[in-house]
């Protein structure tokens, strides 16, 4: 059943495509952090979640921009996945698959354009994104715009620290930011990079 | 649950259902495959469903409504292959059942049967599924069984 199914979803899939029923496609991908549930648009990658399901949130943001035509679809998130396992294998340093941030706001956009920035191996403040986003007294605003970043690990938002170098949050949860800061720069400390007067 | 709000939840949450229900009315693979995509199509191409949280019931008369248009008037040919795919031993309904709803039943009595009966809807359910009074869908499994029945002897 399962085998005939998989054949009828091919074909149905295809021909939603054919008809233009189908504006987003999404697979769920393999990580070393767990599975990633990964969505592409018209104008570029729209979302990498944790976990093998999309949050109602996430969906619904997805929806009011490109409508309720959100469909799996491997072929479509297949450069993405490509990319994701030559960064998580220490082969790719940066992204080239676009990004689409048009369903966040001016300033979210602002946020995670300042963000991507950020250099592999390097690190930043919420503090010092605000400031490169055009408003210093913003870290807080910038903590949460990071905390819900769509498309973390491309738009690197794990490189970005509380302003005394400890690691502050993450969407993924900490674990998840702690090991991509591994993977990039080789060791963290426990507590991130608090300064000894910080302590 | 949470609400269906886009074409990939429908098709992840319902699809086998419908795939399985199809192959149970229309008693051949291929016409199931067919079944199965016009129903699907047809509810992305009519989104959003009539009413919210009864997409289960929209997609049943969807298919339904796909499977009558389809109603062929050669005789129906019924591969036992084919529906055992559909792994309808359930509830006491066998494997000849069903292959004799398939021969036997008018596609209305045969969408109840099988929606009741192997699909496992509720009586509401059916009814909203078939758009008719929950006790027209009570008579059309009733009458369903008996011809099965009297069918087999």
């Amino acid at each position: 059943m399962i085998e005939v199914m998989s054949d009828s979803r091919e074909r149905l899939l295809a021909r939603a495509r054919r008809e233009g029923l189908e504006a987003v496609g999404y697979r769920v991908i393999d990580s070393p952090l767990g599975p990633l549930w990964v969505a592409v648009g018209p104008k570029g990658v729209l979302a990498i979640h944790y976990g093998s399901e999309p949050s109602h949130r996430e969906l619904a943001r997805i929806v009011r921009t490109y409508g309720p035509g959100v469909l799996p679809d491997p072929r479509r998130a297949d450069p993405v996945a490509r990319e994701l396992d030559q960064y998580f294998e220490g082969k790719r340093r940066s992204f080239d698959v676009p990004v689409d941030l048009s369903t966040l706001t001016p300033f979210q956009q602002r946020i995670l354009g300042a963000t991507a920035r950020v250099p592999y191996g390097g690190v930043a403040t919420y503090a010092t994104v605000a400031a490169e986003a055009g408003n210093r007294n913003a870290s807080r605003a910038a903590g949460a715009a990071l905390g819900s970043n769509p498309v973390p690990i491309v738009v690197p938002c794990h490189r970005v620290l509380a302003s005394d170098g400890s690691l502050g949050g993450y969407g993924g949860g900490l674990a998840a930011k702690r090991r991509l800061l591994q993977l990039e720069r080789g060791t963290v400390p426990p507590g991130g990079w608090v300064r000894a007067d910080q302590r | 649950m949470t609400e269906i709000t886009t074409f990939g939840e429908l098709l992840e949450r319902h699809e086998r259902e419908i795939f399985a229900y199809a192959l149970r009315l229309v008693g051949d693979r291929d016409d199931a495959d067919d079944v199965y995509q016009e129903t699907f199509l047809a509810a992305f191409r009519g989104w959003p469903p009539p009413r919210r949280g009864q997409e289960r019931a929209w997609l049943y008369r969807i298919a339904t409504n796909k499977v009558i248009d389809r109603a062929r008037k050669a005789k129906r040919l019924v591969r036992m292959g084919d529906l055992r795919l559909a792994a309808p031993e359930r509830d006491g309904v066998s494997m000849a059942d069903l292959t004799t709803a398939v021969k036997v039943l008018p596609e209305g009595q045969r969408a109840a049967f099988v929606l009741r009966k192997l699909q496992g809807l509720e009586y509401a359910e059916v009814a909203r599924a078939l758009d008719c009074s929950e006790e027209a869908a009570r008579s059309r499994v009733a009458e369903a069984m008996k011809k099965v029945k009297e069918a087999m002897k």
